[in-house]
């Protein structure tokens, strides 16, 4: 797939664990209950292109974007940024790690300062860095702010004055100052409407061509995924369930539950409507996930023996890897299993055609 | 005869000293069993008109013109005792976040007992056990267990569910659905949906009013749309021609804006400018500034909702 190129980013049996009930009951019980939301996640970003993490709310998604950033110490596993594990950074190294790598988050009214302007906002990470004179520093927000769309009169005003757009050009401006090579950007549009949406993707695109950005978006909205991103992994309860390139997922999804969330997004074509017979019940806990493959007791194609084998990540074709025992080898499967390769169809996701 | 008829409504607020419109001459007709879609972006008035219709308005709002009909009832002119009579029984509303329609210090199965009792004088074995009914109806696993337990152990998906089941209970003529799954993800978006259609429309033969910004969702459930634009409906028209034939200008952007119509990667087609805030909407069409079929006569009237095509109804000059 990337032709032996080394990734930017490779995460290696990534976890989190965040404890629970730390109290003296819970030492009592010797055993300390934790939520899993990321659980054992490998996974490699590659200069230039997008990797796009996908799940419902629980699935653990932020998490791992967080973790990729050293935002947060995992419990297990590490993150390299060229080779180099960012957990075990000394403070100069991680300093110009940071500089490197930045994030977007999903609400634009939270992530900026109310009192300060917005040229100050878009200045202070090259104030932090000392880079260059002020003037220079001004004439580079004064770039920046054109640069994403806006003029110098939105760089004096306060962020409550900005529509819900604009503040996230601000933030894209203010993640660009210090001309990093990677962005995760945390549900970069899901606060905003669609006409906006589209202008704050587009803007997106063109900057990663500029800049060779690499990007990793976060988000639930497969249409997004599937317009903007390069490959995906999809992520249930703290796993990963499936990994392939974005074309290949979205023609002929592997993984039971990717089949699942495929086939309840609402298209906007009212000739392709929802099969609405689809797999009851909600996500579990996370507290309390199903033992074996955690989607078991929603999966439609549920084998015996998943409740207890947890399957592992395999690869099932280049660059393509799916977390399913439907996929692994035959030993698991009855002798009237459904067939191990599945034909993309046209009605690969049971919509009803009209 | 429709269920619901709102005719040339007009809603303003009061604010920095004047009143400002925010619902400018909507008139629509909700029929029994269908779902009609209102979509807009924010701002554009849509759940303004839902308050208008529940007559639950802030108190710096005003209905300021126009009728709304509940079949032979004038809601804009009911007195508050007519009017606690219609909502929850013939006049429901869910909202965008479940929780808040539910009362944190109670049980659940409190709550929907009490409404049932309140609205259907059942005495409380009845009403529990008509509870349970409901649950299970709406696809609540364990019910009787659930009926014991307080909103906050319920997830967004849950709480919606028993929203509900409330508005189910009793039999509602009209169901406003005010954003409904727009918190929730999607498999559980798809279930809710499917709740609504198969157990108030398709079994009741209840009228639903889905407000809703994303088309998707409109795409799958509704039967008609009313298209918004900064307090005006610019287009209102059968679902498929909405989406195979839109005809205003706005319909058209916001239709082409969408990712997942565009061919992967390249560019998405966008809407200049922004959506205008309620305080500086612009003269004639509301949509001109930023329309690109725009012409001088734009600028100075407005265009009235003309019907163009069969089932299709639009308010733009490019029709007349």
């Amino acid at each position: 797939m990337n032709d032996g190129a080394s990734p930017l980013l490779r995460a290696q049996g990534l976890s989190k664990y965040f404890p629970l009930e730390s109290g003296m009951l819970a030492s009592l019980r010797g055993a300390r209950a934790a939520v899993k939301a990321v659980e054992s996640v490998s996974l490699d970003v590659y200069a230039g292109q997008t990797l796009a993490i996908v799940g419902e709310s629980g699935s653990g998604k932020s998490t791992l974007g967080r973790l990729l950033l050293r935002l947060m110490q995992p419990s297990a596993g590490h993150v390299q940024y060229k080779g180099e594990n960012i957990f075990t950074m000394n403070r100069a190294r991680l300093r110009a790690f940071r500089r490197q790598a930045q994030i977007i988050l999903q609400d634009p009214y939270a992530s900026l300062n109310p009192r300060m302007r917005v040229g100050r906002i878009i200045r202070e990470p090259l104030d932090i860095y000392r880079e260059g004179s002020v003037a220079e520093r001004e004439k580079r927000v004064h770039a920046l702010l054109e640069r994403v769309g806006l003029t110098s009169a939105h760089g004096r005003a306060y962020p409550a004055e900005l529509s819900g757009g604009q503040r996230q050009r601000v933030c894209i401006a203010a993640a660009l100052a210090l001309s990093p090579e990677i962005i995760i950007a945390d549900e970069p549009t899901s606060s905003l409407d669609v006409s906006v949406q589209a202008q704050t993707l587009n803007l997106l695109s063109e900057l990663q061509r500029d800049f060779n950005l690499t990007y990793v978006l976060i988000t639930h909205d497969l249409g997004v995924v599937r317009h903007f991103s390069d490959r995906v992994a999809v992520m249930y309860l703290g796993k990963i369930v499936e990994e392939a390139p974005t074309a290949t997922l979205f023609a002929a999804p592997q993984h039971p539950y990717t089949q699942v969330l495929f086939s309840a997004i609402p298209l906007p074509d009212p000739s392709r409507r929802i099969n609405w017979e689809l797999p009851t019940g909600e996500p579990p806990s996370p507290l309390d996930p199903p033992s074996g493959c955690h989607f078991h007791p929603r999966c439609p194609q549920a084998l015996k023996s998943c409740s207890s084998v947890v399957p592992s990540l395999k690869a099932t074709a280049p660059g393509r890897r799916v977390a399913c025992l439907l996929y692994e080898d035959r030993n698991h499967l009855p002798p009237n299993a459904p067939s191990i390769v599945r034909t993309p169809s046209s009605n690969m996701d049971g919509r009803e055609t009209s | 005869m429709s269920l619901l008829s709102v005719q040339n409504l007009r809603t303003e607020f009061f604010s920095g000293g004047r009143w400002l419109e925010a619902v400018s001459d909507v008139s629509f007709d909700l029929r029994r069993g269908e779902i009609l879609g209102l979509v807009g972006e924010s701002g554009c008035g849509k759940s303004t008109i839902a308050y208008s219709i529940m007559r639950l308005l802030a108190s710096n709002a005003r209905i300021s013109a126009g009728d709304v009909w509940l079949e032979d009832v004038n809601l804009t002119e009911a007195d508050e005792a007519t009017l606690q009579g219609l909502r929850g029984s013939r006049l429901s509303m869910i909202f965008q976040d479940p929780m808040t329609a539910l009362d944190s210090l109670f049980t659940v199965g409190h709550q929907v007992i009490e409404t049932l009792q309140e609205h259907l004088g059942l005495n409380v074995a009845e009403a529990r056990e008509h509870a349970l009914a409901l649950l299970r109806q709406v696809g609540i696993p364990a019910a009787e267990e659930r009926l014991n337990a307080y909103p906050y152990q319920f997830s967004g998906g849950m709480s919606q569910r028993i929203a509900l089941a409330i508005a189910i209970s009793c039999h509602p003529q009209v169901l406003i659905a005010d954003e409904p799954t727009t918190a929730l993800d999607v498999t559980i978006q798809a279930q809710i949906l499917h709740l609504i259609r198969r157990l108030l429309v398709k079994e009741q033969g209840t009228g639903v009013l889905l407000i809703t910004h994303d088309l998707g969702v409109v795409a799958q459930v509704c039967d008609r749309v009313a298209v918004m634009y900064a307090g005006k409906i610019v287009e209102f028209s059968d679902v498929a021609s909405i989406f195979n034939n839109p005809l205003h200008p706005y319909t058209q952007a916001l239709l082409k804006s969408l990712p997942s119509q565009g061919i992967a990667r390249g560019s998405l087609e966008n809407i200049q400018g922004r959506v205008p805030s309620l305080m500086d909407w612009p003269t004639g069409c509301h949509f001109h500034p930023r329309c690109i079929h725009a012409r001088a006569i734009c600028r100075e009237k407005t265009p009235p909702l003309r019907k163009a095509a069969e089932g299709q109804v639009v308010a733009c000059v490019l029709y007349e």
